[in-house]
């Protein structure tokens, strides 16, 4: 199965290799979506991993015994309905298209599954519709 | 076949054919040109696009003791106040005096226009007839005398598509354009626009009442860099930035709908705005000119890595290809995206066909010509000695 996490580092954890244990200890493959990482500073990893649901599940108590905090509320986009005016200026920035412009309707489409969190559409949007919760 | 008055009397009584243009198009291919004419009474177009070249008259009303202002800000935004005693215009691309506050007139605008309150700072030129210095107070549409969009440059008539050949990021009026033709903005929502449906404002002039900011307005004049005669196709339409209109309209009785402010990164504040043109049947020459397609509508693709007046071009592209998604530049495929949002302009031009339909809106005959020879001058800079 995959799941997408946001994994908080307290600052005396950013030093270890998580991704080497999830691969090692519990046959977990770790997508970096996004990272936050910086000496000394709580760092921040959106990740999806991938792996057996026992094993998931095991990996995701050994990272929260770790003090690591563990939570499936990811950093997402989000996009308030109310403010878009589906000008679609975000698209022609969107790295991975999630955002799209219906080829009918001409209205904004998000496909969440393909969004990296890579944030350039948040200052691109001239009606500051787009946000992010990381 | 009909007169502006016989299109009036219809809608009175409930009877007029009302088609957005997207409908129209779609019928003119069915059906023809001329068994079109001879249904539909009045076409209707929209767009929703960002027009910086807009603001806001607004008279505050006198105080007691009067003052004459001389300097103002609303919400922080300076606005112009070098006429009547409290009179005042806030532009739209208006920034504030020395903040990185991601806000401008246009947002102002849009606060008053959806109720809510906005504050007043003035100082004023003490004289015997206004003996106040200051004012600080709190305005709504509703404690104000005159609030009307005055807008000196909208509806531009086609406009550019921007593209990036240099290797850095470059933020721009049509927002991000990435190093490398990393993507393409256009700004125009194609045939759909008020102006590609009349190519040579035949049907279009002074007086001619319209959807403004989901209000009542009109053309008051020919627009700012108004250049009818930019090259043309021969459908008349022009290859690039070409006619614009000077509107007016009330807007104490718009809707922040349609009246947005909005703001582009690294380069400042401006306004959304949602403009609907009828256009009335009176000939087939009208039903001839609105079966304009996305195919037959270009615009320059123009590089923003040179920043000069004239900027390199890689040639012309049709709306068609444009809103597909994808264009071809130098052999390399890119993504485009809209800057004017087609939903929206469609939603305009819904909404004012509805208002047609229900015999709430009236088509007004031009008391005037727009100017179909207007030269485009560039200023060059004369030396100083």
């Amino acid at each position: 199965m995959k799941k997408r996490l946001t994994l908080t580092f307290p600052r005396r954890s950013v030093h270890m290799p998580v991704t080497y244990r999830l691969a090692k200890d519990f046959n977990v493959a770790a997508n970096i979506i996004r990272a936050q990482v910086a000496p000394n500073q709580i760092g921040k990893l959106v990740v999806e991993l991938l792996g057996d649901i026992d094993q998931i599940e095991a990996a995701m108590d050994w990272m929260r015994s770790q003090d690591i905090g563990v939570s499936s509320a990811n950093g997402e986009i989000s996009i308030h309905e109310d403010s878009c005016v589906h000008c679609g200026l975000c698209t022609g920035i969107c790295p991975t298209e999630a955002l799209s412009l219906d080829p009918k309707t001409f209205q904004l489409k998000f496909m969440r599954i393909r969004c990296i969190v890579c944030e350039q559409c948040i200052p691109t949007c001239p009606v500051q519709a787009i946000s992010t919760n990381l | 076949m009909r007169t502006i008055a016989e299109i009036n009397e219809k809608i009175s009584c409930l009877e007029a054919v009302v088609w957005t243009v997207e409908e129209l198009k779609i019928k003119v291919s069915e059906i023809g040109v001329k068994r079109a004419a001879s249904i539909v009474d009045v076409i209707t177009t929209g767009t929703f696009e960002p027009m910086e070249a807009s603001g806001a008259m607004i008279n505050l009303g006198q105080t007691d003791p009067p003052i004459k202002i001389r300097q103002c800000w609303l919400d922080g935004i300076p606005a112009y106040s070098g006429f009547g005693a409290v009179d005042l215009y806030l532009g739209a691309s208006q920034s504030p005096d020395n903040s990185d506050n991601e806000q401008g007139g246009g947002h102002v605008i849009e606060r008053l226009i959806r109720g809510s309150s906005v504050e007043v700072r003035a100082m004023g030129q003490v004289t015997d007839c206004y003996p106040r210095r200051l004012l600080e107070t709190t305005i709504t549409r509703d404690t104000i005398n005159q609030f009307y969009l005055f807008n000196p440059r909208n509806l531009y008539q086609n406009f550019i598509v921007g593209v990036n050949g240099g290797d850095r990021p470059l933020h721009t009026y049509l927002g991000p354009l990435q190093p490398r033709l990393g993507n393409a903005v256009y700004s125009n929502p194609g045939a759909i626009s008020p102006l590609f449906n009349d190519p040579d404002l035949q049907f279009i002039g002074i007086g001619t009442r319209l959807f403004l900011g989901g209000g009542v307005g009109y053309v008051a004049w020919e627009g700012t860099q108004h250049f009818p005669l930019q090259k043309r196709l021969e459908n008349r339409t022009p290859i690039g930035p070409a006619s614009t209109l000077a509107l007016i309209g009330d807007a104490k009785q718009m809707n922040a709908r349609w009246v947005r402010g909005c703001y582009f990164k690294e380069y400042g504040p401006s306004l959304m705005l949602g403009v609907g043109i009828p256009l009335p049947v009176l000939d087939e020459r009208v039903v001839a000119q609105c079966a304009v397609n996305d195919e037959d509508l270009v615009a320059p693709i123009v590089d923003f890595s040179i920043p000069r007046r004239i900027r390199p071009t890689f040639g012309l592209i049709n709306y068609a290809q444009l809103k597909s998604g994808k264009i071809k530049v130098e052999g390399k495929m890119i993504r485009t995206a809209p800057l004017a949002s087609i939903h929206l302009s469609r939603q305009v031009a819904l909404e004012l066909q509805q208002w047609i339909t229900a015999g709430q809106f009236f088509l007004t005959e031009p008391v005037a010509s727009i100017p179909n020879d207007r030269p485009f001058l560039p200023q060059d800079v004369s030396q100083l000695r």
